[in-house]
């Protein structure tokens, strides 16, 4: 069922809330971001995208893309630089997903290397670990998002993106979509606090190691025309 | 005193090359004009090679010597010199000061000029330099502005521009041959790495980089295997080449006895550019090199790159250009806008659509399922039916019982799933 626009508190979305969310992925680790289709997830990753490539402090951003899914438009109206963006199209083969992702790993000098699944597949433990070892140490931010968490997984940071609601323009008929709620929460974290932005009062309750299901973000992706 | 050499191939389709050589061996100051036209600066060289008469015809005859046919002219201007080259009979001496008169004559068509100049000196009758050169220059320029006073200026014989300087683009090639013919990889690219290592030095020290290599394995039998390679950006490190090298040859090994190898390199201006202390990290571009041959061989060509948005209509009408880790943008770095994103389906995917009143209310596909609870459209869209590959479609935005939001097209003939929203 569509819920008018009109009737969802304006502007339901913050930036310091989302500014936040995205500075929490720590470099030389593994991160995930999990979630079923229409939750929200992809729109995290492409928000990251756009903050990475346009921040003076970020800079390269390699995209391994398992099912060919990146609609770069989506990209550019998230504002991302798209001439920061290298996008490997694996073609829906996991194998080739995971050894780009493992030689794009191990290349300095990239401050994001996304490996986008979907559903692609369950990701070997050995693969993962292999991953995290290879940004060990770096400045390399690597975050792998799938549908669903895999128990075992050495990531040290893992957000669950869950569908709240869609928003359709207008009452009835519809006149179009607006937008995605979507929850943004901390399924895990194994963040030691003084490396969690949370440790600076920006989430509820981060701290320690291994503290799970705190800290939630509500978000509105809005669609671009 | 300026004196200026013009060197014309009476034939221009004859070698060009040959004769910036023979200019070159003579002055060091050579400017190519194209099109069998050469100038080369004669002042001074007359304690080398004796007066201008005696230069002309030292000029002819190396021409000559290597089966080119040229005309000489020697002048105080370039148009001068380029007059009496070609307006005279083999070797031609304006003496100094008389380039004035000796152009008076010439044909107008000796200059380069513009379209609308060239019509409008037409207009008035004029056929030759001389008349041209006698013009009131005050009339002159406020008819045909400032071109048609250098061009005045030029027909007096006056050129104060000066040559502007050819030089000879380096061959960067270094070969060597093998006492005993190579059997294995490993010596091969051994042999190709201390190459590398010489050509890098070369580059190096004309500040040049090079942005692309090719190689010739020389095989016992008289046979030859060639092979090239483009690395991501333009490198002077050797250590990156051999990288490359070996990676290029252990994808293509030569099927032989290797008995002598060459390696060139197509050298480019590198880029001069000072990173700044608080710029982010970037990928050095012998990793980035490295890193991107390994996923070319990994998921091919075509499927590596920065994405690039064409300039069509179409869906999904995106391409990959070529990615070379360009420096960052000074940005805020905070998100422009919460975007809902669009997963695409490449190819899309086939989908049974029921309608009802002309609406979706159930669809099916290998990829999703299930009744339609809300849906929007249809927004048409074509385009290029100027072409042979016209494109009209019908997209709907909806939305499944269990939730997941989603882009149907219908193309006229067939549904199918563009892409899920995420």
């Amino acid at each position: 069922m569509g819920i008018p626009i009109g009737s969802s508190p304006p502007p339901g979305w913050e930036r310091e809330g989302i500014d936040g969310l995205l500075g929490l992925f720590p470099p030389g680790r593994l991160s995930e971001i999990v979630g079923p289709r229409s939750s929200g997830a992809s729109s995290l990753l492409l928000a990251l995208i756009a903050r990475i490539t346009t921040s003076g402090t970020g800079g390269q951003v390699a995209l391994v893309d398992g099912m060919d899914a990146l609609d770069p438009h989506s990209a550019a109206a998230a504002g991302a630089d798209l001439s920061a963006l290298l996008w490997v199209r694996c073609g829906g083969h996991l194998r080739v997903a995971l050894s780009a992702a493992d030689l794009l790993a191990r290349c300095p000098g990239f401050a994001l290397v996304v490996l986008d699944l979907d559903d692609l597949g369950p990701i070997p433990a050995s693969a993962c670990i292999r991953l995290q070892r290879a940004v060990e140490g770096t400045g390399t931010t690597l975050i792998v998002r799938s549908e669903r968490h895999r128990e075992g997984s050495p990531a040290s940071l893992v957000l669950a993106a869950r569908r709240l609601a869609p928003q359709w323009m207008g009452l009835r008929p519809l006149t179009r979509l607006g937008g995605l709620r979507s929850e943004i929460s901390i399924s895990r974290s194994r963040l030691h606090s003084s490396l969690s932005p949370l440790g600076r009062g920006q989430g509820d309750g981060l701290q320690g190691e291994g503290l799970q299901g705190e800290g939630s973000w509500i978000l509105d992706w809005t669609l671009s025309q | 005193m300026t004196r200026i050499a013009c060197l014309l191939l009476t034939n221009e389709l004859q070698a060009h090359a040959a004769l910036l050589q023979v200019a070159l061996a003579h002055s060091p100051r050579v400017e190519d004009a194209g099109a069998g036209c050469i100038y080369l600066d004669a002042s001074g060289l007359q304690s080398l090679f004796g007066d201008d008469a005696r230069l002309a015809e030292r000029l002819r005859d190396a021409a000559f010597a290597v089966g080119l046919a040229i005309r000489v002219g020697v002048a105080a201007s370039r148009l001068g010199a380029l007059a009496a080259a070609r307006l005279g009979a083999g070797v031609t001496v304006v003496e100094p000061g008389g380039d004035a008169a000796s152009l008076a004559t010439a044909p107008l068509a000796l200059l380069t000029l513009s379209e609308p100049l060239a019509t409008r000196l037409s207009r008035w009758g004029l056929r030759t330099l001389g008349e041209l050169a006698a013009l009131p220059t005050a009339g002159l320029f406020e008819r045909a502005g400032a071109e048609g006073v250098q061009a005045q200026r030029l027909a007096r014989g006056e050129d104060p521009r000066p040559l502007a300087s050819w030089r000879p683009v380096p061959a960067f090639e270094e070969s060597v041959e093998c006492e005993w013919g190579l059997e294995t990889l490993e010596p091969v690219v051994e042999r190709l790495s201390e190459l590398a290592t010489q050509l890098c030095g070369r580059l190096g020290a004309r500040g040049l980089a090079a942005d692309g290599f090719e190689w010739v394995c020389r095989l016992a039998g008289g046979c030859a295997h060639e092979g090239a390679l483009t690395p991501a950006v333009p490198l002077t490190e050797a250590a990156a080449v051999t990288g490359l090298l070996r990676l290029a040859l252990e994808a293509r090994p030569p099927r032989g006895i290797v008995e002598g190898l060459t390696l060139r390199a197509r050298p480019t201006r590198a880029g001069a550019v000072q990173e700044s202390l608080t710029d982010p990290s970037r990928p050095s571009p012998r990793f980035l090199a490295a890193t991107m041959n390994r996923l070319v061989a990994l998921v091919g060509s075509d499927r590596i790159g920065a994405p690039a948005l064409l300039d069509s209509h179409r869906p999904d009408a995106v391409g990959l250009g070529a990615y070379a880790s360009p420096s960052p943008r000074r940005g805020e770095g905070r998100v422009r806008a919460p975007v809902l994103a669009l997963r695409r389906l490449r190819p899309p995917a086939p989908a049974a659509v029921t309608l009802a009143s002309g609406r979706p209310v159930a669809m099916r596909s290998s990829r999703l399922a299930g009744r339609i609870v809300a849906g929007v459209g249809p927004w048409r869209s074509s385009g290029e039916w100027w072409t042979t590959q016209p494109w009209l479609q019908d997209e709907w935005d909806v939305e499944l019982a269990d939730g997941t939001l989603c882009r149907l097209a219908h193309d006229g003939s067939a549904w199918h799933i563009a892409g899920i929203y995420d």
